[in-house]
């Protein structure tokens, strides 16, 4: 009977240690920092941390884009709370965003960080309620930036200059 | 007294035994980096497994394994899936070992695996007792973690030294691709030949069966080793 339940325990552990180490192998943390993340992740108790993204959002209501992006990276360090990627993305656009023309590398990021926003998102819809917006949806925001890394004539037309960032 | 020296040695091979190796898997593939101190986890490189299939092979040959009384029809199945998983961590522990000492990219790569590769395949052929070929193992093992972690990372240490300057006189103009770890790597590959050497000192050739006397699991032990002790053979080399 004993040994019968040291055989079980034993397989437990092994499958669960087994498991763990898989895991940290799939997930390649970079530090313990990150470990603790993604165990809360795992655990379905990760949470953004609410002071760092009002403090980027205030940052990035005046135009301090880079900074509100370091903000918002401390505030959703696993990348996993789809308003946040939805803001990081939208301060990629307005930093990219030129009257003449747009940067292409600062928009390429800024997909990524939409494209990650959608897929977080529950059914791919993503709106957020922000008056200081003008595009309050994630699919708003990606074709806006991608029409902004697609090289046409009409990126030739001089009324382009009076265009207006959003 | 006998109770709690049963309950033991089922703790030690049941919990215990994979313990060790899985840790030794966990720690083989890991490395720190130089610059940014961050960890990088290196899977097992697909070389390694065909290494640990060879040495697995070595194992069973040797009769440091008696595959047919690890695994048997009669034993009870939870003493079957318990073995079958120490023997899983086995294979990794060996993987990930194989992968803690040989260098990550370039030429050098290619050389330690194509030694490796060579020395098992050799030994395939030869007669080996338990304990020579655990010896040789740690050798083996003892030799790539000198080479990769004293000798290569010194000549490629960004401080430079003698050795160093000897290497790029006696390399000049081949690049050999060596990629800068901070040095608690290679404390943390030490760290898991040693758990690795340890799992494989705790492994018994053949699993103690319960309620067995001593003087039948002697019998068992010396039959499994004097199946494969023939003559003696030349010790593994490099």
């Amino acid at each position: 009977m004993q040994r019968r339940f040291i055989q079980i325990v034993g397989i437990i552990w092994t499958l669960v240690y087994a498991s763990i180490i898989v895991w940290i192998y799939a997930t390649e943390p970079r530090s313990f920092k990150e470990v603790a993340t993604n165990s809360q992740v795992a655990a379905g108790v990760y949470e953004v941390n609410q002071e760092k993204f009002s403090n980027g959002l205030a940052l990035f209501r005046r135009d301090q884009f880079r900074a509100a992006r370091d903000e918002w990276s401390g505030a959703d360090p696993a990348q996993r709370d789809p308003r946040t990627q939805f803001y990081i993305g939208y301060a990629w656009y307005r930093e990219g965003w030129g009257r003449v023309y747009y940067d292409n590398a600062l928009f390429k990021q800024g997909l990524e960080a939409v494209n990650r926003a959608i897929n977080l998102a529950p059914n791919g819809t993503l709106v957020v309620d922000d008056p200081n917006l003008q595009m309050h949806s994630a699919a708003e925001l990606k074709a806006e930036l991608e029409q902004g890394t697609e090289r046409s004539w009409k990126d030739l037309n001089p009324l382009k200059l009076f265009r207006q960032r959003k | 007294m006998k109770d709690r020296a049963e309950r033991n040695r089922e703790l030690l091979h049941f919990i215990v035994l994979p313990t060790v190796l899985l840790t030794a898997a966990f720690l083989g593939g890991l490395r720190v980096d130089g610059q940014t101190r961050q960890f990088i986890f290196i899977a097992p490189p697909l070389v390694t497994l065909v290494l640990a299939i060879l040495l697995g092979s070595l194992f069973i040959r040797a009769g440091a394994i008696d595959l047919r009384r690890w695994l048997a029809i009669e034993q009870p199945m939870l003493t079957n899936v318990s073995h079958l998983l120490t023997l899983m961590s086995l294979f990794f522990a060996s993987a990930q070992a194989f992968n803690s000492v040989l260098p990550e990219s370039g030429l050098l790569h290619w050389m330690f695996s194509f030694f490796f590769l060579w020395t098992l395949w050799t030994n395939q052929f030869s007669t080996f007792d338990p304990r020579r070929l655990l010896r040789s193992i740690i050798i083996l093992f003892g030799t790539a973690f000198v080479l990769k972690h004293l000798l290569v990372s010194a000549l490629y240490a960004p401080e430079g030294g003698w050795l160093r300057t000897i290497a790029s006189a006696v390399l000049q103009g081949i690049s050999i691709d060596v990629p800068r770890f901070a040095p608690i790597t290679g404390y943390i590959s030490f760290f898991a030949l040693a758990l690795y050497v340890g799992g494989l000192l705790l492994i018994a050739p053949v699993p103690v069966q319960p309620g067995a006397t001593p003087a039948y699991k002697l019998a068992l032990r010396e039959d499994a080793i004097s199946e494969v002790s023939d003559p003696p053979c030349p010790d593994i080399q490099l």
